[in-house]
């Protein structure tokens, strides 16, 4: 029983991780109808900018969250009002594609600005070790997965009751009905490659918080990118959830099965949900009036 | 009038012969310089290897054209980056060669990228050292134009089982490889030894590349009850799996191959890495060698890349000393079939990094001495235990 509940506790860490960078996944496509194939390099740039400032800014947890927050914040802007803002209106391949050359380039970036050596990300919190009824498990995996309950609460309450998550919803539902109603689509956008960044950023600096910050990093967009099918490219909330899921179903996989079937494991039970409901477990069917 | 002809014909010939080529027939050598070319990951996760091995063969240069270049011609060092993708090696390599016009190459890449691009360097005939990822297929069938400088990988996971095992008898033993060549590689060589001592393995598993999160790997490594372990991951995949195994509170006697046996992993791993054994061909930085080669480094590098120095840089400064060495006593005009000439004669070449090395007539392989280190967490560094 305690190997199955150590392994589920695994998984719920890993998958909030999955999760948090698959949310940023959905809030990009809700908004814009594009998938960021740039999201794990995105979450990586996030958690190298968070390590850059614990080691020559300060270590305090509060400095490197509120300076991390805000280079993803940043990051997400740049991005949208450089590289994707001059694609609208520009047929969505050559969109996706923008983003493809974006993840190449953000990859090599890790290489040019900082090195090829892994790092630990020492914020004096996260890698102590506590134990619960004998299973061992960090404080940072505990913490990811309380941060991914909290946002996906905040994130419902937001997109529920704030003016602008309604906004955001208007323009993902129909964009020109919202212009017409006075909500501006690039305004949208911006916040939403805003929002994605930050979200993703968090689940990365998470993820150095337990693991290690390495520019192998960015494969994590590539597990999350499954979470987020798996939950509905357009449910915020669904791909926390799918994260979730994936992360306990690759452990169990795993623990069960061999190491071998982990990594199998995960896209198994996606290509199984998508043949019963295409458009993900959270997802809404998109459908055509003719 | 023709047999004046013929005659100023032959003088000139005869002159021409005398004084010799203003340059030698062979591309990548002019009066004042010599081109070595190599392509190397520069980028993505290997970038740890390829960055670490140009600066090796950087600091050779440097020390060679410090001292006059080559019998009075400056080394020139034409490095591409391959980000690890074999068809970018080929490419660059390629590009080297008909492009650049280089006179010799080095280093080359990973294990796969260096199999890759055998059969261009082979067409090419150009003078080559391999010193980054030896792997058994570089060197057989030897290749004439076509030197290795280090140690099998299936001879370092042998020469390192050999050892924890006479040093643990009876123990049970745990063992995880990567999805790929280098993983099946690890494998071979431990399963070879399974067989001549008969170990005792309770866990075998198997990873996939790019893998982050080993929990449930470890979990099930811990409920085998393995005393012993192969860790066969390359860099972050060993951390990872330290770290797991502090987690879940089990500390067995643990190995680790030569790809992860660089500082900065050591520190990362902490306490959890304290005591790990390491095989490698390279001497660590902690012993005196070790020191003398990082103070020979630190004029000849800047700042950034003499913290990039990791056992790579070590291998790619022996290889490049051993290749400036053959084409240095090819004399004034070095041919590439003189510099292959002179690569098979090397015998004992010392580069203080390493065992001296050797090949010979037919011996395209260094064979390097091994040595088991075992890691020290408190400075970070790894110390020769045999």
């Amino acid at each position: 029983m305690q190997y199955l509940v150590q392994l589920l506790i695994s998984g719920l860490a890993i998958g909030a991780i999955y999760g948090l960078i698959a949310m940023g996944f959905a809030v990009i496509y809700k908004s814009t109808g594009l998938v960021n194939f740039a999201q794990g390099e995105m979450t990586m740039i996030t958690a190298y900018i968070a390590w850059t400032i614990s080691t020559t800014v300060s270590g305090n947890v509060f400095v490197v969250a509120i300076g991390a927050i805000l280079a993803a914040v940043l990051l997400g802007l740049i991005i949208e009002r450089l590289v994707m803002r001059p694609m609208l209106g520009e047929p969505v391949f050559a969109t996706v594609m923008v983003t493809i050359g974006l993840a190449v380039i953000l990859r090599s970036a890790i290489n040019f600005i900082w090195d090829a050596y892994p790092h630990g990300l020492d914020i004096g919190m996260g890698r102590g070790i506590v134990h619960l009824g004998g299973i061992g498990v960090r404080t940072g995996q505990l913490a990811v997965i309380a941060t991914l309950l909290l946002l996906l609460a905040a994130i419902w309450a937001f997109f529920r009751y704030s003016k602008v998550g309604v906004a955001m919803r208007a323009v993902a539902a129909d964009d020109r009905t919202a212009l017409l109603m006075g909500i501006s689509a690039t305004r949208v956008h911006a916040l939403a490659w805003a929002a994605s960044s930050v979200i993703a950023g968090i689940g990365g600096v998470f993820f150095a918080l337990s693991y290690d910050l390495s520019p192998a990093m960015f494969q994590l967009g590539l597990k999350a990118f499954p979470a987020t099918i798996l939950g509905g490219l357009d449910a915020v909330l669904g791909s926390g959830l799918g994260g979730l899921l994936i992360g306990i179903t690759e452990n169990l996989a795993g623990g069960y099965l061999g190491s071998g079937m982990k990594e199998v494991a995960g896209f198994a039970m996606i290509i199984v949900v998508l043949m019963v409901r295409p458009f993900g477990i959270f997802g809404e069917r998109d459908i055509e009036r003719v | 009038m023709i047999k004046h002809l013929a005659a100023a014909a032959l003088l000139l010939s005869t002159a021409h012969l005398a004084i010799g080529p203003a340059v030698a027939a062979d591309p990548g050598i002019t009066d004042t310089e010599i081109l070595i070319g190599d392509v190397e990951p520069l980028t993505g996760p290997p970038a740890l290897l390829g960055v670490a091995a140009s600066i090796g063969h950087k600091i050779a240069i440097a020390e060679a054209n410090a001292a006059g270049g080559i019998n009075g011609r400056k080394i020139k060092y034409v490095l591409e980056d391959d980000g690890y993708v074999t068809a970018r090696t080929i490419q660059g390599v390629k590009k080297v060669i008909d492009v650049d016009k280089v006179f010799a190459m080095i280093g080359i890449s990973g294990s796969g990228q260096s199999i890759a691009v055998m059969p261009v360097l082979e067409k090419s005939g150009i003078p080559t050292v391999i010193d980054v990822a030896p792997v058994k297929f570089l060197w057989e069938p030897p290749r004439k134009n076509v030197f290795v400088v280090g140690q099998s990988y299936e001879e370092g996971i042998i020469h390192l089982i050999n050892f924890l095992a006479d040093k643990n008898p009876g123990r049970k033993w745990g063992l995880i490889t990567q999805d790929d060549d280098y993983g099946i590689t690890v494998r071979d060589g431990f399963d070879s030894v399974v067989k001549a001592k008969k170990l005792n393995v309770v866990y075998s598993g198997n990873y996939k590349k790019g893998q982050q999160d080993f929990s449930s790997d470890m979990l099930q490594l811990k409920e085998s009850g393995a005393e012993v372990f192969l860790a066969g991951g390359i860099i972050a995949e060993n951390i990872a799996m330290m770290k797991e195994l502090e987690k879940l509170g089990i500390k067995p006697v643990t190995g680790i191959f030569w790809p992860g046996r660089i500082e900065p992993v050591l520190k990362l791993m902490g306490p959890a890495g304290d005591g790990i054994y390491a095989v490698d061909y390279v001497e660590p930085f902690a012993g005196t060698a070790g020191k003398a080669f990082l103070e020979k480094a630190k004029p000849l590098v800047s700042e950034a890349e003499f913290k990039g120095i990791n056992r790579y840089t070590m291998t790619g400064y022996a290889a490049a000393k051993v290749l400036i060495a053959a084409i240095e006593r090819c004399g004034k005009q070095p041919t590439w079939a003189c510099t292959i000439a002179e690569l098979e004669k090397t015998k004992n070449v010392e580069t203080g990094v390493m065992a001296p090395i050797s090949f010979g007539p037919g011996v395209r392989f260094s064979n390097q001495k091994l040595q088991i280190m075992q890691a020290d967490a408190k400075t970070p560094s790894f110390k020769p235990v045999d």
